[in-house]
């Protein structure tokens, strides 16, 4: 018999208007890391906020913990989210910002819980200050806190945006630790390299749409295998042209009418390495290769299209 | 667990620290110093017919003016603020009853913006008319409730739209200060009118030159009614809305 899901997305849609924010989208999520994957516009934020019971499923239904989060404000003693956008009572020190949401939450001890969460993301130092004045990796850190200060269910939209590389490690680590000590975490998130290096499982979502679902390596490995468009200026593309489809892995080579090769390759590595060697051993010059079609949206169309 | 305690007292204290950080409460400085200014002025002056200025006060710049204004500048700001800046989320994703925040957060409001327009009526009262201390108490309660009634109101407008203040002076101006005026059925759904006919209504002294066209049950009905209404369709409104 399966477990029974932490969080259970039923067909859920939401428009806003004419615009169709999430078009019946379903999964379930247990307890570890699911990384919520997609492009800006996704509507990853959406139905976080749905999830969460801040916003009304148009079609569909959410549970978390098999109740209906909108339905029972008791269900937030168990359920806490991080939102994308950075608004704190900046007024308040980091300490009392933390212990201001474990009063919220009705424990017992809402100091202790405080100094534990603070403790967890490794901010003691800093809890006394005002959080206004904290650069945005602590004050994530310190958001984190304040969302995890009742030990929840933890739906963190963005939470790594905007943070610079070892603030980003911080904050993996600390996400890592609390999988760890088994809890359940939906982490959200338009750069895969951030959600693979804490998410056991993946759903990715395309134009509001669920597009796939599953382990991070399968999805990465999908990544990996696609084809990429190149665009190639030497000094003699017809000559340059012929020999790129001798390379591994080049499906189709085709010449700009202004000069420029337009390269299709499904094996962009092999590609890289062969080419300045091709070239040379032709006596060409390369004065420019660019991808043409690397941005994360044609990643992700061409994911959800798999 | 009641609202002064536990969830409820924090999300009241809460209130207080919001609305005094904030600017507003410059302005609401300046609205309460000007009844007191005027009233001080009438005094050094020596004039000799307090009873009129003391009405006069009591109803065209506290009733009329301070009072509604300074509820407006801090009850549209209690959530309305808070949906701006996107911290409301903090305060609807825990497990507290939607009335709880809604009373709290009034309950701030009322005591950083109410409190100190009835303090600014009952001792600017005392100033002009200084050997009618129950005169000034009635001018004092009947600006407190009258506060209430008022800064429901504006707590609903401020859940409602983004544009509460504009809406809000238009209000204030059009339908308490002129329409109410005028009309004899609209009297009976002014917060200003209400107000005025509950001082009238305690202390017959008070605003007699004028002529209060409500009693203190009409009033007082009025007065009590308004705040739970639209408290009551804040905390609706606060438990359907999407949080942004």
């Amino acid at each position: 018999m399966s477990p029974e899901p932490v969080i259970s997305v039923r067909e859920v849609s939401k428009w806003f208007g004419s615009v169709v924010a999430v078009n019946d989208v379903g999964f379930d999520v247990f307890p570890g890391v699911t990384g919520l994957l997609g492009p800006n516009g996704a509507g990853k934020t959406t139905l976080l906020r749905m999830i969460a019971g801040l916003a009304a499923p148009s079609e569909g239904g959410v549970r978390v913990l098999g109740e209906q989060v909108r339905a029972d404000p008791e269900l937030y003693r168990r359920i806490g989210i991080m939102p994308e956008h950075e608004s704190v009572y900046d007024f308040l020190s980091g300490h009392d910002f933390v212990e201001l949401n474990a009063r919220l939450q009705g424990l017992a001890d809402p100091a202790a819980a405080a100094d534990k969460a603070i403790a967890i993301v490794d901010l003691a130092e800093a809890a006394d200050r005002r959080i206004g004045g904290y650069s945005r990796g602590m004050l994530q850190r310190m958001r984190l806190a304040a969302t995890l200060v009742h030990d929840p269910v933890l739906l963190l939209d963005e939470p790594l945006s905007g943070t610079d590389p070892p603030q980003r490690r911080h904050f993996q680590t600390v996400i890592r630790r609390l999988s760890e000590e088994g809890r359940t975490i939906v982490i959200s998130s338009h750069i895969l390299e951030e959600i693979e290096a804490v998410a056991d499982r993946i759903v990715l979502m395309v134009s509001g749409k669920l597009a796939a679902i599953g382990d991070y390596r399968a999805i990465r490995q999908k990544l990996n295998d696609r084809p990429f468009l190149m665009r190639v200026d030497c000094d003699d593309p017809r000559t340059m042209g012929a020999a790129l489809l001798g390379i591994d892995g080049v499906e189709s080579v085709e010449v700009d009418a202004e000069g420029p090769l337009r390269v299709r390759s499904h094996d962009i590595a092999a590609f890289q390495r062969a080419l300045p060697g091709t070239a040379a051993g032709l006596g060409i010059r390369l004065t420019r290769v660019d991808p043409l079609d690397d941005s994360l949206e044609s990643v992700f169309e061409y994911l959800a299209e798999g | 667990m009641s609202v002064v305690a536990g969830e409820g007292a924090a999300i009241f204290r809460l209130g207080l620290q919001q609305l005094l950080a904030s600017r507003r409460s410059w302005i609401l400085l300046l609205l309460v110093g000007l009844p007191l200014l005027a009233a001080g002025l009438f005094h050094l002056a020596e004039e000799s017919n307090a009873r009129e200025f003391a009405d006069d006060l009591t109803n065209q710049m506290l009733v009329s003016v301070i009072l509604p204004l300074a509820m407006l500048v801090m009850a549209a700001a209690t959530f309305g603020n808070e949906l701006e800046d996107k911290t409301l989320g903090y305060l609807t994703l825990k497990p507290v009853a939607r009335w709880k925040i809604v009373l709290a957060k009034f309950l701030a409001t009322l005591l950083v913006g109410g409190v100190p327009v009835a303090l600014s009526g009952l001792v600017a009262t005392l100033i002009v008319v200084n050997d009618d201390a129950a005169g000034a108490a009635a001018v004092g309660l009947g600006l407190l409730l009258g506060a209430a009634a008022y800064g429901a109101g504006f707590v609903l407008a401020g859940l409602l739209t983004r544009h509460a203040l504009p809406i809000g002076v238009v209000y204030v101006f059009i339908w308490e200060a002129a329409l109410a005026s005028v009309l004899d059925g609209v009297r009976f759904v002014s917060v200003r009118q209400y107000t005025l006919g509950f001082i009238h209504g305690i202390d017959e002294v008070q605003l007699s030159t004028l002529d209060i066209e409500l009693g203190i049950v009409a009033g007082l009905i009025g007065l009590t009614v308004v705040p739970v209404v639209y408290l009551g369709l804040a905390v609706r409104r606060l438990g359907r809305m999407d949080i942004p």
